[in-house]
């Protein structure tokens, strides 16, 4: 077995993503010396697991994500789903990005539509579809609106409830909460617990977020800033039917406490 | 302690002197209407102050009357129906070009590296000085018109145009790739619809470069066109008609102004400041 090999949580077989030694050296500009981002990653996301990755700024979170995705190359290492590896982006792999993607000149349920219609989903298939979705992320009363009409919590729903149009079996989240204030912040984490347990999806995501992270994960990754490497991989006891009484959990704070210290040790 | 009010913190701005400051629609009504007004007046003053046996500078009272005389004629009609022809087609071609062109270098890279120096260069030259050349090539009927206007303003197109559409959010793109996109919808469906409200300022910019190109067109060679007809009333001192046909080029270019200006806030609503 390989370095990054394990078994892994939730009684998951064999490993729905997995990266291994994954390197991505930004080339530098005019003399200037390029950027290492990634230096050998070993990661795995079990099928049906939720996986966080924390690290500090600039670590490299969005770098890897966007492999993933299919969106980056990396410059050495391989990315493998499903024991095939990654060569682009496609819908099996649905994104929602750290930056605010919505397309601006649609309405809430086109911009939740576009996936199905790039599947060639039929008509009537895809308005139910959309005011499934629609339910789900609470914003019904919304489809007809314009995202710049919308709060950022609301952006942040429609740009999830987008991603899960075309059924992905992964998802890969950048930071997708980081802009929201705590209360927001929980109302959705909450929210994308329940939607990982209804679509039984494997999740990838990105944040800084510490609490969000034990919160919501199996397992964490903690990244060591520039270049990005694994620094530490903590498992997270909580099973999957968690609630807001895991926050008061003693071992919730001790596992916060712990990955906050690897964060202070592994930044620069 | 008590008895003194406390004093108001900051400072308090005039909206007119704002700087990025928002006036309410009466206000702005108001002062573009006091700023053509200025305008007219000055020049009904001036008109009257230089009045004298040979007129230099028709009153705005002679330059209607001449504007009814040229409309009456019917000359008036000929010469913007021929004008507005030529800068209809040429310019159309031009933003034709320019939408394919600039889409192109504005999403392709390959297309950016073969294009840009290309014009680049050829941006320099200045297209009034291609009219003897295109006399030569082309005689002197309508096509050497036609290409004139096309050759000096389809760079600027292009060139805009190419901005606009590199200036659609990468983001953006990304996520319809993930959604299942393929590089022909995100071009019909992404960069197209995101960059339409841009391409439409442009165009409206560069419409003034059109008319530009269709003065020198028709000085040179014509028998009709707004031009055409000022250089006549020049021959013959008809400064009012002169002022007439000029204020005609003025009255096209605003009307063509909120045209496209209604257009834009039409089709793209999501776009509005
Ligand atoms: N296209 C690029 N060209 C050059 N360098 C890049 C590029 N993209 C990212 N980098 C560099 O790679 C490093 C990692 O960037 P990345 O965006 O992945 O960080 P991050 O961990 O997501 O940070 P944050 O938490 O702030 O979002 C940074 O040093 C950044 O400067
Ligand atoms: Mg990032």
């Amino acid at each position: 077995m390989g370095p990054g090999v394990r078994a892994v949580g939730d009684g998951g077989a064999a490993a729905k993503l997995r990266c291994v030694g994954v390197t991505k050296r930004f080339p530098g500009r005019r003399r200037q010396p390029g950027t290492v981002a990634l230096d050998g990653i070993d990661l795995e996301v079990g099928e049906n697991e939720l996986v966080c990755i924390v690290g500090a700024s600039g670590c490299g979170k969005s770098t890897l994500l966007n492999i993933v995705g299919g969106l980056e190359e990396a410059t050495e290492g391989t990315v493998e789903v499903d024991g095939a590896p990654v060569i682009g982006p496609g819908p099996d792999r649905g994104m929602v990005f750290q930056a605010y993607s919505l397309f601006p000149w649609k309405t809430v349920a086109e911009n939740i539509r576009f996936g199905l219609e790039c599947a060639g989903t039929p008509r009537p298939l895809r308005a139910e579809r959309v005011q499934e979705l629609l339910g789900i992320v609470g914003l019904t009363e919304f489809a007809d609106t314009l995202p710049r009409d919308l709060s950022g919590g609301m952006r942040q729903r429609v740009a999830i409830a987008r991603a899960l149009a075309p059924e992905p079996d992964m998802l890969l989240l950048d930071e997708p909460f980081g802009a929201l204030d705590a209360q927001t912040k929980q109302v959705l984490q909450d929210f994308l617990l329940t939607v990982w347990q209804r679509t039984g999806a494997t999740i990838l995501m990105v944040t800084h977020d510490v609490d969000e992270a034990v919160y919501l994960s199996s397992r964490v990754y903690v990244f060591s800033s520039r270049p990005g490497r694994v620094a530490e991989e903590i498992e997270v006891p909580f099973g999957a039917q968690r609630g807001p009484l895991v926050r008061r959990d003693p071992r919730f704070l001790d596992l916060r406490d712990e990955i906050q210290d690897h964060l202070r040790t592994n930044v620069r | 302690m008590s008895d003194t009010a406390p004093t108001a913190r900051g400072r308090r701005q005039s909206p007119l002197f704002q700087l990025r400051g928002e006036l309410d629609g009466r206000t702005r009504l108001m002062l573009g209407v006091a700023g053509v007004a200025t305008l007219l007046i000055g020049w009904e003053a001036a008109a009257r102050v230089l009045a004298g046996d040979s007129i230099l500078l028709p009153t705005i009272g002679q330059t209607l009357t001449a504007l009814q005389e040229l409309a009456r004629s019917g000359e008036l009609w000929g010469d913007l129906g021929a004008s507005l022809r030529r800068v209809g087609i040429g310019y159309a071609v031009s933003l034709a070009l320019g939408v394919v062109l600039g889409v192109a270098m504005g999403s392709l890279a390959s297309a950016e590296a073969s294009l840009e120096p290309v014009f680049g260069m050829v941006r320099y030259i200045p297209a009034s000085a291609l009219t003897p050349l295109f006399l030569l090539w082309l005689g002197i009927d309508e096509s050497p018109k036609l290409a004139l206007i096309v050759v000096g303003t389809v760079f600027y197109n292009v060139l805009m145009v190419a901005d606009v559409a590199r200036s659609v959010p990468t983001p953006l793109i990304n996520a319809s790739y993930t959604l299942g996109a393929g590089r022909l919808t995100v071009l019909r469906r992404v960069i197209l619809p995101h960059s339409w409200p841009g391409i439409i300022d442009v165009a409206r910019i560069n419409l003034a470069a059109a008319w530009l190109m269709l003065v020198v067109a028709e000085l040179l060679a014509a028998d009709q066109g707004l031009a055409f007809r000022i250089v006549r009333a020049q021959r013959f001192r008809q400064v009012d008609r002169m002022f007439a046909l000029l204020l005609v080029f003025g009255l096209i270019g605003v009307a063509s102004d909120l045209a496209l200006r209604a257009l834009k806030s039409w089709t793209s609503p999501w776009a509005r400041a």
